[in-house]
């Protein structure tokens, strides 16, 4: 099984965790910016070099969340919400050490097994996609899209109209087919012959909109020193006592980490939340979490990097990326000319093996970054927001630029999907449907005209073969559970 | 029924059938929406139109967040002009001078701070992109070409 491996990746994917554990560390900025704020050094890397760097960032990302939840209550990104359930009370009995080393060893292993379910599912996922024709390919998209709805919380409408109107900017270029432009302005042909590009629709969206709303509450840190609680160690980390009776915990949280990665659309905050509940339900007393025991802070930890392995299983198998920073990694593909999709695993091997062997690197250097110079780690949590935020706005208007070889265009488009971004947040249409949507919306388009096409425009073909039914039933399922689930969060709302 | 559901698929007009498609989705989910939402509204005994209410928090930060849009603008519009070094050294500065308020404007310490930050982060990342690299990066007035190197700082 040959991979890529070396000192420089080493160097390198060490580089991408510290970065992304400082992104995760600082409220306000995610593990999904990291990745797209770095996405341009890439530009000059080889693709496996960009893995090494990216999954780094990826997994740092999502690992440094839990500082800042456990030191101050407040997560450094959304998927560690749960994880201040139960470790910040066991911060304020002085116990912040022990909190903080428990969510990092619950990190790694939850990471170690997404990674398995990744190796293992995704070449069956693929084995069983390649027999996919443009019908069911399209079905796919739809379903992709349908839970995203589904998990836009009591706005399933409003997801759904969102996604739609990111498919419609989507479409804003020149038809490949027949070279003809639609919804394009005259003076604007030039530029958007092939429409808007993915990064700055991205960045703008995520970091842009961000930076924006970091403004109008004045880019004041949300906390002083005296708020955060010094790494205290009154009670120290024991493995064995710590994780004693938690290997329920730990896989179920793991799996149900990576099994929501797998889902297109549900971000790593759901998972931590589903998580959390389940270990709530599950377990012997319930009464107790939420006062400080390691059971809770392991649940939310393990889950959220459980869906880093997760949220890479449709994006490799299926070229559907399974949250927003896979979506980002989408693009490093595009850019090296690689195509991820039902075939990717067998036409690249090489690069394959590379992507395992990447997560398991970063995943303990990730352990062994935070682990052990801890101390050092919580300080993250004090760089002031309006040092960094400038700083990441150069990078982003630079990776901009590169996009398509400099083009000044896709700089101001990140300055126009960044107000986008602001207003979609305050009109409460939920970001990431409309950014899927975005993504997903040529595809959509393609497999639709190549499935009717062949079929002289008759409809009737995408409910014609078998494998089309079951893709049917699950968006039929998957819209149901939107419309019951939508009720159920209105009513919560209604009795709030 | 199967005639129905049949699209003539044409080469010269099939660029407008999923954006119709996807205009029609729209609107008609739109209408729903907006149905739904006013009848959720009639039944609180809310009024069908809030007034406008203004879409910013309470107390918003005026100065930061209309000074962060107008220096961005203004960034991008001189990056192609002056050269991308020499504008975003500028504009880091003045970006962290903005944010961080009006109380700090004669903190010479911060502003010593902010020169620093602007100087060292700009120009690393200036070099190993543009230059080291290769990279296309805004140039303008200030962009040094050395041909005989091969080397641009942009």
């Amino acid at each position: 099984m040959p991979f890529a491996f070396g000192m420089e990746y080493l160097a390198v994917a060490f580089l991408g965790v510290v970065i992304g554990i400082i992104f995760g560390a600082i409220p306000g900025m995610t593990a999904t910016m990291a990745v797209a704020v770095f996405l341009p050094l890439t530009y000059a890397y080889s693709m496996e070099m960009a893995l090494y760097l990216l999954l780094g960032l990826y997994v740092g990302g999502i690992s440094g969340g839990l500082v800042p939840a456990i030191l101050i209550n407040i997560p450094g990104t959304p998927s560690s919400v749960c994880t201040t359930f139960d470790g910040h009370p066991m911060a304020l009995r002085g116990e912040s050490e022990r909190a903080l080393k428990i969510g990092i060893t619950a990190s790694f292993i939850g990471g170690l097994i997404s990674l398995g379910v990744l190796a293992v599912f995704t070449p069956v996922l693929a084995r069983w996609a390649i027999k996919f024709s443009a019908v069911e390919k399209f079905l796919i998209i739809l379903f992709a899209m349908t839970v995203i709805a589904a998990l836009s919380q009591g706005q399933m409408l409003r997801g759904i109209w969102i996604g739609m109107v990111g498919v419609l900017i989507s479409l804003m270029n020149q038809f490949p087919v027949n070279n003809t432009f639609r919804m394009v302005p005259k003076f604007l042909q030039s530029e958007m012959q092939g429409g808007f590009q993915l990064f700055p629709v991205l960045i703008g969206l995520f970091a842009i909109s961000q930076m924006f709303e970091e403004c109008e509450k004045g880019m004041r840190a949300k906390y002083s020193k005296e708020d955060a609680y010094e790494v205290s160690r009154l009670k120290g980390f024991k493995l064995t006592r710590d994780f004693k009776g938690q290997g329920v915990n730990v896989i179920r949280s793991a799996l149900i980490g990576t099994f929501a990665g797998i889902l297109p659309g549900v971000g790593g905050s759901a998972a931590s939340i589903l998580a959390y509940s389940q270990a709530k339900s599950w377990s012997k007393h319930p009464e107790l979490l939420g006062t400080g025991v390691p059971e809770g802070l392991i649940a939310s930890e393990t889950s959220n990097n459980g869906l880093t392995g997760g949220a890479l299983v449709p994006l490799l198998s299926l070229g559907i990326p399974g949250d927003s920073t896979t979506a980002i990694l989408i693009g490093a593909f595009m850019l090296q000319g690689i195509q991820v999709g039902p075939l990717f695993i067998s036409s690249r091997p090489f690069i394959w093996n590379t992507v395992l062997m990447a997560m398991l690197v970063c995943n303990v250097i990730m352990f062994l970054v935070m682990f052990f110079p801890i101390k050092l780690v919580s300080k993250i949590i004090f760089i002031p927001q309006e040092r960094l935020y400038p700083v990441v706005l150069m990078m982003c208007t630079l990776g901009a630029y590169a996009t398509l070889n400099g083009r000044m265009f896709d700089v101001w488009a990140l300055l126009l999907f960044g107000i986008v971004g602001y207003l979609l947040k305050k009109f409460h249409f939920p970001v990431s449907c409309f950014l899927i949507g975005f993504i997903l919306g040529r595809d959509l388009e393609n497999y639709f005209i190549q499935a009717i096409a062949a079929q002289g425009g008759s409809l009737i073909v995408f409910f014609t073969r078998p494998m089309s039914w079951i893709i049917w039933a699950l968006i039929a399922v998957s819209i149901v559970y939107a419309i019951l689930d939508n009720r159920k969060s209105k009513r919560v709302a209604i009795s709030k | 029924m199967a005639e129905f559901l049949r699209i003539r698929v044409v080469h010269s007009t099939q660029h407008k059938i999923f954006p119709t498609i996807t205009i029609w989705i729209l609107v008609i989910l739109g209408i729903i929406i907006l149905l739904l939402e006013g009848r959720a509204k009639a039944k609180a005994g809310k009024p069908l139109f809030l007034k406008p209410k203004s879409i910013f928090v309470e107390n918003y930060d005026k100065l930061k967040f209309w000074g962060c849009i107008a220096l961005m603008v203004a960034y991008f519009s001189l990056l192609d002009v002056i050269g991308f070094t020499v504008t975003s050294i500028l504009f880091v500065y003045l970006f962290n001078t903005l944010f961080g308020g009006l109380d700090r404007l004669k903190d010479k310490k911060y502003h010593l701070n902010s020169i620093i930050i602007s100087l060292v982060s700009v120009i690393s990342i200036s070099l190993l992109f543009g230059t080291v690299f290769d990279i296309t990066l805004p140039d303008g007035i200030c962009t040094i070409w050395i041909k005989s190197l091969g080397i641009t700082i942009f």
